[in-house]
């Protein structure tokens, strides 16, 4: 609020008094439902009752006339019938819905500010095949435009991810508020990344295409390369454990990079693979298979085709193709629009996400209900922005539905969450009101009444 | 097999017949009971929509058609106008002339394919009509085509034939060609800044400016030899007598306005502002001379110059009296357009009808083509959209798309169909030409899908 | 005379496999009797002698009907054989040569200006519609010598390169002088929608649209200024002399047709949308989609070069590869039925054979046309009279009748038969007799037949004008399937795609990076022992390149 602020000192500098007073009213108008406004971006706690509201829990039957009550930063209560405490602040959400915050599972959120032409702002992708230790958590950038302009639709918690090399780094589950990235952070370091080799003709910008048989090659020495990696992690975790249980072993030098892996090779956190195609996926599955791995599909245009070995290996897919065309001419026009409709018929666990780098990770709800308009129920894409996220990021626990014990992630709105032409009345993060300002807000208030 | 022929050729006879060209003319088709949203005199419940000869003829309730017409049910459904998209690089199998800064002599018609499957797309997502624009590589690009989408039929009837001609313009990062540095064996275009793009574009209106004045001399008779007919003057001289509309590509306020008041050194009007991310800052300015402004409605932030833009544009701009439209930019998102229209809506307060004209008539007027389309009014094309719900909800989609009373897509038909072209796909697969004889690698195959765009990656 | 004969005949056990028999003689006199005459102007003579002489055919005539048999003919019995009128290849680039090498440029220099050899045009390389193949032919009876053994005579001949690729010459496929050999020049100007090269306009489709338009409304106005000049030059300033438009006053005034390279539909709608524009007299050249717009052809009355390349799937099946499109899969299935839809719609067309690597293939495939509707007639038609009337030369050659040019094709069996052998083949009265059968004709699809043996890394010396440039190419050979890498100093290392073997030799292509920008290269050669020799077709010409196989 402070650069809003700022904005109105200097309008009023040089404006007319009256005029001064017209954008004063103008602007409480606007905020009149934010009480948030009041503080700085990073909102205000307290205890609040959202009351005589349409209760969407997600989790179990939606309530027509209740209320939430926040306290602590969790929700402390849900129902038709909740005692709400003296002192609390009520508000009154008539006509209002309240929904979890949305989650988007696959982003780049944070790691890169505007991607093309301003190489100083982007941190998505380390050089190097195998970076296992780079982690996202350190290059989110907490004071990033999107955060506000991604939250302020709704979304209070995305994966964001490194993008580069076989092995891109590990992805971190963050909350879209906090001044460090410690206050941002759900689950720090939730999970090792890795781009699937795949065939592909792509030999690099710049470069010409790739010959057949020699893309089959690469893609089978990257595949190689990536499993004598996962062995050679298998291998010094378990010369650290004999040295763990024997000192008199002569003691292992450390390393960061297979250091990192550990975790994922033990099956103790989930490993990312990004994969489209159906042979793809296929490969990824196996490779878990092989390696015991803890996996999730990123990406999963065609894993509905391959839903007999992702369910038999629990692999979930957050699917991030609803705005992209299908590939082929012949693909039907709506392929992967109805995609996440046959993922829920082939009982998939499934989440859809924008897979955005960040400015747009605000189109979430839309990508969600679109998919809902080609087959999907508009119960299942509701879940698939919210609960089956939570689920597939083992966060469900926390976050994904509206329970009393999970974190306060809350949207208030005047209507459908996925609805284009809804408003979001009022956000809460970690039960903290937040302001609904953004870049966008700020630049909206210099300039709508310029004359 | 000749008894196939035989066959055919009595249904082509039968097709030449008198008779059958006679029902030609008075087609007829009627859409009962719809929820119409006119983009102009603003929403009509239970209300059927008579269509003849490809226009609409009459708008009311309980209309009755000619024995023989075809009777579409809208119960329950919405109908809205054909959406425009003001900005597109479909169905071109080329978009940038990179070579010089100023390329006005190409044009978008010569490069037309009309079995673009971006095309079939476009109108499953409710698209009739665009602007086909030149890519944004040079300060003053190529001319225009103004299509619509009519998917199956010969490349000559897709362009407006009466639609005004139009001409690609371009301003700051993609003229100066910010990321296409200069190969080590070449020397960098001229313009590298927003000062030269500037000088481009005005050294292009003097050259322009005396052209003119050497074929004035020349009819005159005041000299001999006939002036060269020069193809990258002539457009320009049809702007400076405002016989071509100026689409221009530009994000920042002050290119913007620079290039209006190049416009105004010129005496023409700038018919489109393309992108305009920044236009909101300058309203006034581009409202006081009438031009339009052509935008995403909240896509932003993927350069430098879209890093100030706001989703609240057309909000801002439909207040100060611009006339807004939302494009795409884009094949991909071309087929949702009439979301990017809801979310006007949300930002800043657009009312609902003043949003949809941002997809329909609001594009039309830019274009020049109001006269004809964008709206559901009498006497119009019958360029209509059936959809499942309300367009700007999200769980609307188009169910029927159609071109002047003409049927271009059909969901239903479409999902029938599916089966069809497996079957053939078999057939044809049996067939000696399409086994292999292993002389040549395997195909590559693809996962991503690039959409047509200025440039390939950016607008 | 023995001592000639002998001469001969250890030229031809040399040097050719067919044997040229008195080829200077001003005595050659033939009688093919007992023959089967398919004249192409008339209906067939089942059974007649035609008599050569000189180079012309002197009189054809039906037995029974006093056949005079010349007492100074030699006769040559007909009896199971058929006379056709000489095959003629509507589009080659016969006795062309590679296209000049010319300088690339090196990384941190300047490009070379992008004009041609032509000093006085003002139009880049690419864009000279004066280059003309009669000005480029190279002589030597030895380059004709497989076409002629297949059965043609007579082929139209076009430059390779280039936007305007240029004016062609109809040929006759024997000779080594090229005086002998050239029938008619100029018998067309040839344009390809291509690009110019890389960061050189016209580098878009469109632009290459506007620079033909540019041009042609140049010529107009330059033959305008001339004629003005031409009445009175007082007070005038001097036309130019540029030679690009000087070549385009024919095509302009419709007097020289133009030849459009144009396969699919869209390609040709925009050919008849020039062809409007500007009133040209034109044609199409491939036409592999021209049915779809046959009654507009009809209507604007362009006249096709139709490839009888037919288009067929090479590409090997894997399971990580992608399924072909439908539309790819209907076209391969429509191609060969074109010629019988241009026919019933009244559209003029002659067979090309559209860089058909096996000249068999072209009758073959004519076959496949009469098998898809067309008229056994139409189609040999199409590779007669119909092309001869098309290049204004009806009156010379295309049939055979008394007084044409004695360009015949004799063979035992039906052309179209699979079974077929070209006995004799006369060009311009002179009689070649293919010492061997020729190959029987490969359907492409029939297996691939044996091929050289190429793999191996090879260090090679590619030689850029000016100078040599180090390299290695590194072979893989399954089969008739090549695969590996290309790497020279200049350009680094790139993969090598559609790599093919064939019986004598290899082709493929890659696309490397040259100061960066990506040129795509175009290599064929051969492997003779442990040396690779060979020609790397670039953008700016063709370079040769020979090497030997390391250890």
């Amino acid at each position: 609020m402070y650069a809003w602020k700022t904005t109105l000192k200097t309008l009023c500098a040089f404006a007319p008094l009256r005029l001064c007073v017209l954008i004063l009213t103008l602007a409480l108008t606007a905020f009149a439902q934010n009480d948030g406004s009041e503080q700085n971006v990073l909102g205000r706690a307290g205890t609040f009752a959202i009351q005589n509201a349409r209760i969407v829990t997600v989790s179990g039957a939606t309530i027509e006339n209740g209320t939430v009550l926040i306290e602590n930063g969790k929700i402390a209560a849900v129902g038709a019938n909740v005692s709400v405490p003296a002192g609390a602040e009520k508000i009154d959400a008539k006509g209002l819905s309240v929904y979890p915050g949305m989650i988007d599972a696959a982003t780049n959120l944070g790691l890169s500010e505007i991607s093309l032409g301003v190489n100083a702002s982007v941190d998505v992708a380390e050089t190097g095949e195998m970076n296992p230790n780079a982690k996202a958590i350190t290059a989110v950038n907490p004071h990033s435009a999107h955060v506000n302009i991604t939250r302020v639709i709704g979304v209070t918690t995305v994966l964001s991810f490194p993008t580069g090399g076989t092995i891109a780094g590990q992805a971190a589950v963050v909350n879209l508020w906090g001044a460090t990235q410690a206050e941002m952070a759900v689950v720090p370091v939730y999970g090792l990344v890795v781009n699937f080799p795949r065939i592909a003709a792509f030999g690099g910008f710049g470069q010409p295409p790739i010959e057949f048989s020699e893309a089959v090659k690469r893609r089978d020495a990257r595949l190689e390369e990536l499993r004598k990696y996962f062995r050679q992690a298998a291998d010094y975790g378990r010369v650290k454990d004999a040295y763990e249980k024997d000192k008199t072993l002569p003691a292992p030098v450390t390393d960061l990079w297979l250091e990192a892996l550990l975790p994922y090779i033990r099956g103790e956190k989930p490993v990312l693979f990004t994969a489209e195609r159906e042979r793809d996926i296929r490969g990824v599955v196996k490779f878990i298979e092989e390696n015991k791995l803890k996996g999730v599909i990123i990406g999963g245009q065609e894993a509905w085709k391959a839903a007999d070995a992702l369910k038999k290996n629990n692999v979930p897919v957050v699917y991030t193709n609803i705005y992209n065309l299908p590939v082929r001419d012949d693909d039907p026009y709506d392929y992967l629009f109805e995609a996440p409709s046959k993922m829920a018929q082939a009982g998939l666990k499934f989440a859809i996400s924008t897979g955005d780098d960040g400015p747009n990770v605000r189109e979430l709800p839309v990508q969600a209900g679109l998919a809902a308009a080609y087959g999907l129920s508009k119960d299942e894409a509701l879940k698939s922005v919210t609960l089956y996220p939570a689920q597939i990021l083992g966060i469900a626990d926390k976050l994904g539905s509206i329970e009393a014990g999970k974190t306060a992630n809350l949207v208030v709105t005047d209507g459908d969450l996925l609805e284009p032409r809804t408003n979001v009345k009022y956000l809460f993060i970690n039960g903290r009101l937040i302001p609904l300002t953004s870049r966008h807000t700020e630049l909206y208030e210099q300039f709508k009444d310029r004359k | 097999m000749k008894r196939v022929v035989c066959f055919l050729l009595i249904l082509v006879s039968g097709l030449l017949s008198p008779a059958f060209l006679l029902g030609q003319d008075k087609r007829e088709v009627l859409i009962r009971n719809a929820t119409v949203l006119t983009a102009a005199k603003g929403v009509l419940e239970n209300t059927d929509i008579l269509i003849q000869n490809g226009k609409i003829a009459k708008i009311g309730k309980n209309l009755k058609a000619a024995a023989g017409a075809e009777v579409i049910d809208a119960t329950g459904k919405f109908v809205s106008p054909g959406i425009i998209d003001c900005h597109s690089h479909s169905m071109l199998d080329a978009i940038n002339e990179g070579t010089f800064a100023v390329t006005s002599m190409t044009n978008m018609r010569d490069v037309l394919n009309p079995k673009d499957i971006a095309i079939y797309r476009a109108l499953a997502g409710g698209v009739t009509t665009a602007n086909l624009l030149h890519g944004s590589a040079n300060a003053i690009g190529g001319l225009n085509t103004v299509v619509k989408f009519k998917w199956g039929k010969p490349v000559e009837d897709f362009p407006i034939p009466d639609a005004p001609p139009g001409i690609k313009f371009a301003l700051g990062e993609n003229p100066k060609r910010t990321h296409f540095p200069a190969l080590p064996n070449q020397s960098p275009r001229y313009p590298r800044t927003r000062m030269g793009v500037m000088e481009t574009i005005r050294d292009a209106f003097v050259r322009a400016r005396d052209y003119k004045k050497s074929w004035d001399d020349y009819r005159a008779g005041k000299t001999r030899i006939p002036p060269r007919k020069d193809l990258e003057l002539e457009p320009l001289v049809e702007i400076l007598e405002g016989k071509r509309l100026v689409h221009s590509h530009g994000y920042r306020a002050d290119e913007l306005l620079n290039l209006l008041l190049i416009a105004d050194e010129f005496g023409f009007r700038v018919a489109t502002l393309q992108h305009g991310l920044e236009a909101y800052k300058i309203a006034p300015e581009i409202a006081k001379r009438g031009t339009g402004v052509s935008i995403f409605s909240d896509y932003w932030g993927y350069k430098l110059e879209a890093y100030d833009s706001i989703p609240y544009n057309a909000a801002i701009l439909w207040k100060a009296g611009v006339v807004v439209s939302i494009n795409s930019d884009s094949d991909e998102r071309m087929r949702r357009l009439n979301l990017d229209a809801a979310k006007v809506e949300k930002y800043g307060g657009v009312p609902e009808e003043e949003a949809l004209k941002m997809i329909t008539l609001n594009a039309a007027k830019q274009l020049g083509i109001d006269k004809r389309t964008g709206s559901i009014e009498v006497g119009k094309d019958a360029d209509l959209v059936v959809w499942n719900a309300h367009p700007f909800s999200v769980y609307a989609r188009p169910e029927l798309t159609m071109i002047e009373g003409e049927v271009y897509f059909d969901r239903s038909k479409d999902i029938e169909r599916r089966a069809a072209l497996e079957k053939e796909r078999q057939e044809l697969e049996k067939l000696d030409v399409n086994k292999s004889n292993n002389t040549t690698a395997p195909r590559l195959p693809s996962e991503k899908r690039q959409a047509e765009r200025d440039d390939a990656e950016y607008h | 005379m023995k001592f000639g004969s002998l001469l001969c005949a250890l030229a031809a056990l040399l040097l050719f496999s067919v044997c040229r028999v008195d080829g200077q003689k001003r005595t050659d006199v033939y009688a093919i009797v007992n023959a089967r005459i398919v004249t192409v102007a008339g209906p067939p003579i089942e059974k007649g002698t035609v008599v050569v002489r000189d180079g012309l055919i002197e009189s054809v005539t039906a037995d029974g009907a006093a056949a005079k048999i010349p007492a100074d003919a030699r006769v040559i019995d007909g009896a199971g054989l058929t006379v056709y009128p000489g095959f003629i290849d509507a589009l080659t680039n016969l006795a062309l040569p590679a296209p000049q090498p010319a300088p690339v440029p090196q990384r941190g220099q300047t490009a070379p200006p992008p004009t041609g050899p032509v000093s006085n045009s003002n139009y880049p390389t690419g864009l000279q519609p004066e280059v003309s193949a009669a000005e480029q032919l190279k002589g030597g009876d030895a380059q004709f010598e497989t076409v002629r053994a297949n059965g043609f005579t007579t082929a139209l001949t076009v430059p390779r390169d280039g936007i305007f690729n240029g004016r062609s010459a109809l040929i006759d496929l024997a000779g080594d002088a090229v005086s002998d050999f050239v029938v008619k020049t100029p018998v067309a100007e040839h344009f390809t929608f291509r690009t110019g090269p890389f960061g050189v306009y016209p580098s878009s489709l469109m632009g290459t649209f506007a620079a033909f338009r540019q041009m042609l409304l140049d010529a107009k106005r330059l033959a305008e200024w001339r004629k003005l000049y031409a009445a009175n030059p007082k007070g005038l300033k001097r036309p130019d002399a540029d030679r690009s438009l000087e070549a385009l006053f024919p095509v302009v005034d419709g007097t020289l047709p133009v030849v459009f390279n144009a396969n699919t539909e869209r390609e040709i709608v925009r050919v008849l949308d020039l062809v409007k524009e500007f009133r040209l007299n034109a044609m199409i050249a491939g036409g592999q989609e021209a049915w779809k717009v046959a009654a507009r052809l009809k209507e604007q009355n362009v006249a096709v070069l139709l490839s009888l390349n037919f288009p067929r799937r090479t590409a090997a099946a894997s399971p990580d590869a992608d399924p072909e499109d439908l539309e790819t899969l209907r076209f391969r299935a429509e191609t060969p039925k074109c010629a019988a839809r241009l026919a019933q719609a009244g559209v003029r067309f002659a067979f090309q054979s559209g860089g058909l690597a096996n000249p068999a293939d072209f009758f073959a495939n004519a076959a496949k046309t009469t098998e898809n509707g067309l008229s056994t007639e139409a189609a040999l038609r199409a590779m007669t009279l119909d092309t001869a009337r098309l290049f204004g030369v009806d009156n010379v050659t295309g049939s055979i009748e008394a007084g044409k040019i004695a360009n015949l094709t004799v063979v035992r069996g039906d052309i179209f038969a699979k079974e077929r052998t070209i006995t004799h083949v006369f060009v311009d009265g002179r009689l070649f007799e293919p010492k061997e059968k020729p190959k029987t004709p490969t359907a492409p699809n029939s297996n691939a037949p044996a091929v050289a043996n190429v793999g191996g890394n090879y260090s090679i010396t590619v030689e850029i004008p000016g100078q040599s440039v180090g390299g290695t190419l590194a072979l893989t050979q399954q089969g008739a399937l090549l695969t590996g890498t290309l790497t020279t100093d200049h350009t680094g290392s790139a993969p090598i795609r559609d790599g093919k073997v064939t019986s004598d030799g290899f082709s493929f292509a890659a696309t490397v990076d040259f100061g960066g920008s990506q040129i795509e290269l175009d290599v064929t050669g051969k492997v003779a022992g442990d040396r690779i020799s060979g020609t790397i077709a670039t953008p700016q010409g063709a370079i040769p390149f020979s090497g030997t196989k390391n250890p």
